[in-house]
């Protein structure tokens, strides 16, 4: 357990659930008073959802990425564990919303583009280092926001505003999320050489 | 200095974001073309309400920096060199706004090629609403460089982000009048509804002064050592905000400004042939349209007193209309996706559809059934849906112009004409049509 506890605290997983927290909070408390819409409408619940991966991205390296990977440690089973770990936090933290008037889903919604935009992100965290991974989640999310297309290709590339439905929308993030998975418990964040080049 | 900035750019964020937020900013446009092709003003119009996607973007880049230098520890080493504070910031405050400045323009730029054979009028508001876009941009880096210090962690940049794409998609629809909303927000307000839309002198110069106090707040946040004193960035806000609202042009004033009279104006073929005009907007497209609509009104000439074709100008909002006149025709000119005239087989149906059916002071006196068989008649051939006729389908429109068809050609020509004065009348022309009433 300490073990975990030195783990959770070299990744800043306190502040980042004490952020994930308050960012929701403060998202339905918004949504609560600008509007009565229930469930809140789609580009509220991506901005919500986005949010909450971009701060779990700050989860993904660790201060000394070349230190921690001397440890022996099965790291495979335990990055695979910290994205899924994750993914089940930002679920959850959206899921408790449903008790309320102003409920953030559906929940196929939450799962999809959460499960989509993690693995797109951890997917960049292994090809350009975690401190960068945020870029294309974000960037292609915002682009998304402001056009939602249509088509097989359409709803494909807009997959993070698409109706839950949407097929081509769900195959792309279980796509995402799964290569990101696979790319991320193999092979990690790509190291920094040292703590001053971040 | 010179010397300074350049080893700021090299070894800031400044070249990487500019890159990005250029790549964003054409896909934008590139992906939108159809909404800008009608001309400069569209495409700049166009490209300031994309702000709402490069601004967050903007702002991530600079809280990014911020985060960047924090992790450089080089904080304590920077200040140790013996230079004033304010020499210390200036540079990296000039590399990030020229990186933003070249970013807005790269996309702009972009987007040139496409209507640069078809776009001729460029008023000088169009060099405005760039000016302010520019402005824009680089204060969104400066806000997010002082974001990104008063708060140094990895998920600031995306946090600042999203949370600046969800305060200008939503906080601009708290005004209930467009007037603060496009005051207060540089990149709202911005749809383009027709040709002649602008973006008033006033309204951008209210927009650059509000901007002139985010950056001083902006300043403020990033040059503080201390980040007790962060609150003192309020100050500029305040004062900024007090002024925006006072100097801001509201109600009238607001919704005139929204449209170039310039734009409208029209603009003639000068040679022998009867006269047709387009706005000055639209006037790449006159060569297109004057065969078109000179064919149009010869069609006319034999029943009607009518001997000039004009653009019809009218707007909703504001409502304006070109004044009515006995001797003019209007059509119907629109841009399509290339900026050539949209419709082009449909443009002598409309005129004449128009001039048999009623002007649109009118309202729902006209009649549309009317005019089809009347601009079906002068055609010589009969009511059809599909391409170049109708666009649904009307039985009763032919078996009227059957009926008509079949009368002498004096009697027809009569009718056409009584039905055309009855029609500017806003009287119902259908018995005259048929014989019923003259």
């Amino acid at each position: 357990m300490r073990w975990l506890a030195l783990y959770a605290r070299s990744r800043r997983v306190p502040a980042a659930l004490g952020a994930a927290v308050v960012g929701t909070a403060v998202s339905w408390l918004l949504a609560t008073t600008s509007s009565d819409q229930d469930p809140v409408s789609s580009t509220v619940l991506v901005l919500t959802v986005l949010l909450l991966v971009a701060v779990a991205t700050a989860t993904l390296g660790g201060p000394d990425d070349s230190l921690d990977r001397t440890a022996a440690r099965p790291w495979a089973r335990l990055r695979a564990a910290h994205l899924v770990v994750a993914l089940g936090c930002v679920v959850l933290l959206l899921l408790a919303t449903e008790t309320t008037a102003t409920r953030f889903g559906p929940i196929g919604f939450v799962v999809r583009d959460a499960a989509g935009l993690l693995g797109l992100t951890a997917l960049a965290a292994v090809v350009v280092g975690a401190a960068r991974s945020w870029i294309l989640p974000l960037g292609w999310t915002l682009l998304v926001a402001t056009f939602p297309g249509d088509g097989t290709l359409g709803e494909a590339l807009t997959w993070p505003v698409q109706a839950p439905g949407s097929r081509p929308a769900t195959v792309v993030a279980a796509v995402l999320g799964v290569t990101g998975l696979v790319a991320y418990a193999f092979l990690g964040s790509r190291p920094r050489t040292s703590l001053e080049t971040p | 200095m010179s010397r300074i900035v350049g080893i700021e750019i090299r070894r800031s964020a400044a070249f990487g974001a500019a890159l990005l937020i250029a790549v964003a900013g054409a896909i934008v446009l590139q992906a939108t073309s159809g909404r800008w092709s009608s001309g400069w003003m569209a495409l700049v119009m166009v490209q300031r309400e994309y702000l709402i996607v490069l601004v967050p973007l903007t702002m991530a880049a600079g809280a990014w920096q911020s985060y960047r230098e924090h992790r450089a520890n080089v904080a304590e080493l920077f200040a140790t060199v013996p230079r004033p504070r304010a020499l210390q910031i200036v540079p990296a405050l000039i590399a990030t706004g020229l990186a933003a400045l070249v970013a807005y323009l790269v996309s702009l730029a972009a987007a040139v090629p496409r209507i640069i054979d078809t776009a001729s009028y460029l008023p000088a508001a169009a060099f405005a609403a760039v000016a302010v876009g520019v402005l824009t941009l680089v204060v969104a880096f400066w806000l997010g460089l002082g974001l990104g210090r008063l708060r140094p962690a990895l998920a600031t940049a995306p946090a600042v982000a999203v949370i600046g794409f969800a305060v200008l998609a939503f906080a601009p629809q708290i005004f209930s009048s467009g007037a603060p909303a496009a005051a207060f927000f540089p990149g709202s307000g911005m749809s383009v509804f027709n040709v002649y839309d602008t973006v008033g002198g006033r309204i951008s110069a209210t927009q650059a002064l509000w901007l002139v106090a985010l950056a001083a707040a902006a300043f403020v946040l990033f040059a503080v050592r201390d980040h007790r004193f962060a609150p003192a960035a309020l100050a500029p806000l305040v004062v900024g905000a007090t002024l925006t609202a006072l100097v801001m042009p509201t109600g009238d004033a607001f919704e005139r400004a929204k449209l170039d009279p310039v734009a409208q104006q029209l603009v003639c073929t000068k040679d022998d042939g009867p006269r047709v005009c387009v706005s000055r907007a639209n006037e790449s497209m006159l060569r297109e349209v004057t065969p078109k609509a000179r064919h149009a009104l010869e069609l006319l000439s034999t029943t009607t007193p009518i001997v000039e074709a004009h653009e019809d100008t009218s707007t909703f909002s504001p409502k304006t209309a070109p004044a009515p006149r006995a001797d003019t025709v209007l059509m119907n000119v629109q841009p399509d996706k290339s900026g050539h005239l949209a419709f082009p087989g449909r443009l002598e149906l409309q005129m004449l559809t128009g001039a048999f059916g009623g002007p649109v002071r009118c309202g729902d006196s006209r009649n549309y059934t009317v005019g089809t068989v009347a601009a079906f008649f002068l055609l010589g051939r009969e009511p059809a849906t599909g391409l170049d006729g109708t666009e649904f389908e009307d039985p009763e429109a032919v078996q009227l112009y059957r009926d008509l068809t079949a009368l002498p050609k004096g009697e027809a020509d009569a009718r056409m004409t009584a039905v055309y004065r009855a029609s500017q009348q806003c009287r119902d022309a259908m018995a005259i049509l048929t014989g019923g009433a003259r």
